[in-house]
């Protein structure tokens, strides 16, 4: 076994600080008889709000439920009035005579207004914020997302992220992110505990999130849980909803490139609920009609097919006081398709990820109880080309099997424990490739598989030591297994809060994370076609290391809180690959890898208000990231071995985000997002490349010089050494609600304007050679700069009856 | 239930598209200097008089003109040791149409696994060096064609070419297909291949259905210079960065040291096929 090994007297001092914390002497208070309030919020319907907050005024103290939408507090034995608030509904006053261990189950009733929650809000997020240990981390509710302006009418709860201080999008409209200078596949996606491997739709331009089947959102960037873990960068936790418990309802939209419908009701007289919602876009429809119409049409070139669906169900059932079971599944799917009978050709292309989760909850007692989730994830794409009578087919996918259980235990009003186990079993289709014909004159096929297995046991405590200090700290071990290589890690996560006063808060947070499956891709940008290799062989984890500090200012009396956040993460085992590396069904895949460290560092500020008719956020961040490969396996390494930025570096990022009420029925909300512009590596020099006999004559009728051009060959110069002008973007929304129906259904309609400048921003830049008309000889060379969208305006027609 | 007529979709994409203009615009961009280095490209083919083009690269966006040095000095170096110098006469291969700067005097002898060296040096000192090995030759067992059941007019067929790849690895080849006897003109296919999942095997090369009855259809099989094979596919790979969104640049992985280029020695064998009807 390869143990990954840490500065043991970090660890030693760590493990102490755990232990410490876990047996702090109890408080004077302790002598009076101290009893425990648990129990679940949830919205009237009956799904559970994650997040919500719980307080005791009287006490000044509080709690925010977890995941699964439950809370508890330890409290001496007495009477209190409860305070229960969550984003979007009403807040809940509850007596409370606390004489015994209690347990409630709190239904929020949402505001008259479903879709302004953003004015009906308390402060009580914001001093969540202000108080809890917990560093970059970033909830956002899915109301507050359609409600912003989106692309086509397409709400996208990735792109909504990519307006959060430290979250920097790939390119124009991509759903990618790139957190704190952490690359693509660094990102955790979570669907309800699911593994998602590629987050998004049509080669990255909207995520595979539908937001009607989303409840909640959280992306955390800094220190990390001890639960989460095998990835360097981020975590987004996504939670879908349970459905209503009480009433069946159905809601659905008709948006320009596709609809949705969503299903919801009880299960068993309101024991259990379910919710079924589906989205489909509908270029094809468009696309094949428009091809119908021309297929007569000499010379015309039909529009490839192109569509993608999604499908997500879950389903709860109470089995009794103590027990839920929770079922959710996700079904999604790109096709492509092209093919022309004059030519023989066809052409199809189809990815997408299929997810399920089973999940138990039991409650042992007030204090303690546990979530054993199994899931199953499976990510594949498949390409078949055919041409005539010779077919090809290419696949590459990943699936995985996962069981973990974890533990929450909450002995007093101090400490909130967690702790729990979690095995993967991982099924690696590293490539599948098979060539044939008709009549079997060739018939070649490969395949290159690999299978690992993964573990982690973690603990975690977040204690209150004082009412000034609270400490989140937790210590996570993973373990890893692929053939004969066998890896092993410890990761410990702290996160520290100090409260100078009630308005200020002081925070610091380290985090260690290991990454032990990786992207293979040679593109700047993650495609369907990646695909994810094990640590085997010469292919080590990754690993990431990252401190942050900041300070939080709750202002305005507590209208606003501003904060701001540096932080330093540096990482070694990063990986790229080498210039032609062979990626497709290679059974030496791993040496074509190449490994290097990273580090990136800045400073985050960003102010938000989420109380009032008007409310948003304005985010800055200044940040570098930075990427070494040196000489290794035969090459001079990237860029020369020459430090260097990766394409997603950007200097500055300022997003300013704007939601305001104009009255019961009108909405109007605004984003701006302005950035350095992409590094991107442009040719310095060209020189001309005959080949040999017979491969470059130019035939061209036109060319009456007899002559050949050599091809012109660019010659690069240090990676990633140009940056494209800067990224400016507006977007304008307008949310308008129609009179409810005589039964109460809700209607509206949301008017979105993507990029109201219409401002030309550069997608990529390229050389492009001119060639005179007539001899089509190359006569000279100009740069070109391409932008991808102008001024978009949508309209997207919501119901829900 | 009407349908809505197809122009009122077209009014929507109208809408949708109202802010289009160009997605594509003229850019002044500043590159970083760039120091001019020999490019040398030299193939040697047993029974052909040497010849090679020496040129310099220049700035991207540089004015299109000629740059070929008239100073640079050219020797080959024989398998046995002996020096044959490459004499500086520019002109176009009335055959190939291909441009040379240097040229010898006599056919050049080889046989597979003799090694050559080229040395190109100019008057600023800038030196130019490379070895190249002749590789072993791969013949093409035999062709094969077939024609499809579409009526006379549009009966066409496709054509597939065999070969036997060596047990030994890192293997490389290249298929050119010209129709009729046009062997340097434009190929109709021009097929790389690697024999990392084929080593040892029969190897089929196959086209669509694109032969007509009647045409002549001339196989060449290059078995390649495994350092050839590199810098054509990074020549490749630097060509579809520019303009590619995805693309990662690649460098030039020259076969020669102290400039960019290549210089090695063909080794091919070659077929031609009559498609009678």
């Amino acid at each position: 076994m390869q143990l990954i090994i840490l500065d043991l007297r970090r660890l030693l001092a760590l493990l102490l600080l755990v232990g410490l914390l876990l047996v702090t002497a109890r408080p004077a208070a302790w002598a009076q008889a101290r009893y425990t309030l648990s129990g679940t919020v949830r919205a009237a319907g009956g799904e559970v709000l994650p997040g919500a907050s719980v307080a005791v005024p009287a006490l000044n103290t509080g709690t925010a439920t977890d995941s699964v939408g439950h809370f508890s507090l330890t409290l001496p034995a007495g009477r209190y009035q409860v305070v229960v608030a969550f984003v979007g509904f009403e807040s809940l006053t509850s007596d409370v005579n606390l004489t015994r261990n209690q347990r409630f189950v709190y239904p929020l009733t949402a505001s008259e207004n479903a879709l302004d929650e953003v004015v009906v809000q308390g402060t009580q997020t914001l001093e969540q914020k202000l108080k809890t240990p917990q560093m970059g981390v970033e909830h956002i509710s899915i109301r507050e997302a359609k409600l912003l302006p989106a692309l086509f009418g397409e709400v996208d709860i990735l792109k909504t992220l990519q307006l959060k201080p430290g979250v920097q999008p790939g390119g124009e409209g991509s759903s990618g992110l790139f957190v704190r200078g952490g690359s693509a596949d660094q990102n955790l996606f979570l669907l309800d505990n699911a593994v998602v491997y590629n987050p998004s739709h049509l080669f990255g331009l909207f995520s595979v999130f539908n937001s009607d089947a989303v409840q909640s959102v959280d992306l955390y960037k800094a220190g990390f849980p001890a639960q989460f873990g095998g990835r360097l960068s981020s975590v987004v936790d996504v939670k879908l909803r349970e459905g209503d418990r009480q009433h069946f309802h159905v809601e659905g939209g008709l948006g320009l490139i596709s609809s949705r419908l969503t299903l919801e009701g009880p299960l068993n007289k309101g024991k259990g609920s379910f919710i079924l919602s589906g989205r489909r876009t509908y270029f094809d429809v468009f696309t094949r009609a428009y091809n119908r119409a021309n297929v007569n049409k000499l010379d015309f070139t039909p529009i490839p097919d192109y569509y993608f669906y999604d499908l997500n169900f879950k389903a709860n059932y109470t089995l009794g006081a103590h027990d839920n079971l929770y079922l959710s599944a996700y079904l999604g799917r790109d096709k492509f398709g092209y093919s022309s009978n004059a030519s023989g050709f066809d052409f199809n292309f189809n990815w997408g990820n299929t997810l399920a989760t089973l999940r138990w909850s039991h409650v042992f007692n007030p204090q303690l109880l546990v979530n054993t989730t199994a899931t199953v994830t499976d990510y594949q794409y498949n390409l078949t080309n055919k041409l005539d009578q010779f077919t090809f087919n290419l696949g590459s996918s990943i699936r995985d099997y996962a069981l973990r259980t974890d533990f929450e235990y909450t002995p007093n009003d101090r400490h909130a424990i967690k702790f729990g186990a979690a095995a993967t079993a991982h099924r690696f289709g590293v490539g599948r490739l098979q060539a044939g014909s008709g009549d079997g004159s060739v018939n070649f096929g490969a395949d290159v598989g690999y299978t690992a297995n993964e573990g982690a046991l973690y603990v975690g405590d977040n204690f209150r030591a004082t009412d000034k200090l609270q400490i989140d700290a937790g210590l996570r071990l993973s373990a890893w297994h692929s053939g004969t290589n066998n890896y092993a890690g410890l990761e410990p996560r702290l996160s520290t809060r100090y409260s100078l006063s009630d308005n200020v808060s002081l925070k610091a947070s380290y985090a260690l994370m290991y990454q032990y499956v990786h992207l293979v891709t040679n593109s700047g940008a993650t495609l369907p076609t990646d695909i994810w290799y094990p640590s085997r062989l010469s292919v080590m984890p990754q690993r990431s290391q990252q401190v942050s500090t900041g300070m939080s200012f709750l202002l305005g009396g507590g209208k606003y809180l501003l904060t701001d956040e540096v932080y330093y993460k540096w990482g070694k085992n990063q990986i790229d690959f080498k210039d032609g590396a062979q990626l497709f069904v290679n059974p030496e895949l791993d040496t074509e890898f190449l490994f290097g460290k990273s580090w990136s560092y800045g400073n985050e500020l960003y102010l938000e208000k989420k109380t009032g008719k008007t409310t948003g956020w304005v985010g800055y961040t200044l940040a570098w990231a930075w990427l070494n490969i040196g000489p290794q396996r035969g090459t001079t390494g990237v860029n020369n071995g020459q430090d260097y930025h990766p394409n997603y570096d950007r200097r500055h990022n300022l997003t300013v985000v704007v939601l305001h009420q104009l009255n019961t029925r009108i909405s109007l909300t605004a984003s701006y997002i302005f950035t350095s512009g992409n590094l991107t590596t442009l040719p310095a020099g060209r020189f001309g490349f005959q080949d040999i006999s017979g491969a470059n004559i130019n035939t061209n009728t036109g060319n009456t010089t007899g002559g050949t051009d050599p091809r012109p060959i660019p010659v690069y110069p240090d990676r990633n050494s140009y940056r494209l002008i800067p990224y400016s973007r507006l977007d304008l929304g307008l949310v308008y609600k129609l009179r409810p129906t005589q039964r109460g259904g809700e209607r509206d309609f949301t008017f979105s304007i993507y990029n109201a400048t219409n401002r030309r921003n550069a997608y990529f830049d390229y050389f492009e050679t001119v060639r005179d008309k007539t001899t089509d000889r190359i006569t000279g060379f100009r740069a070109q700069q391409v932008s991808l969208f102008p001024f978009i305006p949508s309209v997207t027609y919501n119901f829900k009856f | 239930m009407k349908l809505l007529p197809f122009r009122y979709f077209a009014a929507v994409g109208a809408l949708v598209l109202a802010g289009c203009g160009k997605f594509s615009n003229d850019l002044n961009v500043p590159l970083p200097a760039y120091d001019s280095q020999l490019v040398v490209e030299c193939y040697l083919e047993p029974g052909v008089v040497p010849s090679l083009a020496v040129t310099e690269s220049q700035t991207y966006l540089s004015a299109v003109a000629p740059t070929v040095p008239t100073d640079v000095t050219v020797n080959l170096s024989m398998p046995d040791g002996t020096l044959v110098p490459l004499y500086y006469k520019p002109g176009q291969d009335p055959l190939t149409q291909k441009f040379y700067t240097h040229i010898g005097r006599a056919p050049l002898v080889a046989k597979p696994g003799d090694t050559f060296g080229l040395d190109a040096l100019d008057t600023k000192g800038r030196h130019v060096t490379g070895t190249a090995t002749m590789p072993a030759t791969v013949p093409i067992d035999s062709t094969a064609y077939k024609f499809n059941d579409a009526p006379n007019a549009t009966r066409k067929a496709y054509f597939l070419t065999y070969f036997k790849d060596p047990a030994t690895a890192d293997d490389d080849y290249r298929l050119q297909l010209h129709k009729g006897l046009r062997i340097y003109s434009s190929p109709e296919v021009d097929l790389t291949i690697q024999d990392r999942l084929l080593n040892g095997q029969p190897v089929t090369l196959g086209t669509s259905y694109r032969f007509l009855p009647g045409d002549t259809v001339t196989a060449t099989l290059y078995h390649l210079d495994p350092a050839f094979y590199r810098f054509r596919q990074s020549v490749t790979d630097a060509r579809n960065a520019n303009g590619n969104p995805f693309g990662q640049p690649s460098a030039i992985y020259s076969t020669v040291q102290g400039g960019i280029g290549v210089f090695t020695v063909l080794n091919y064998t070659r077929k031609t096929v009559f498609l009678s009807k």
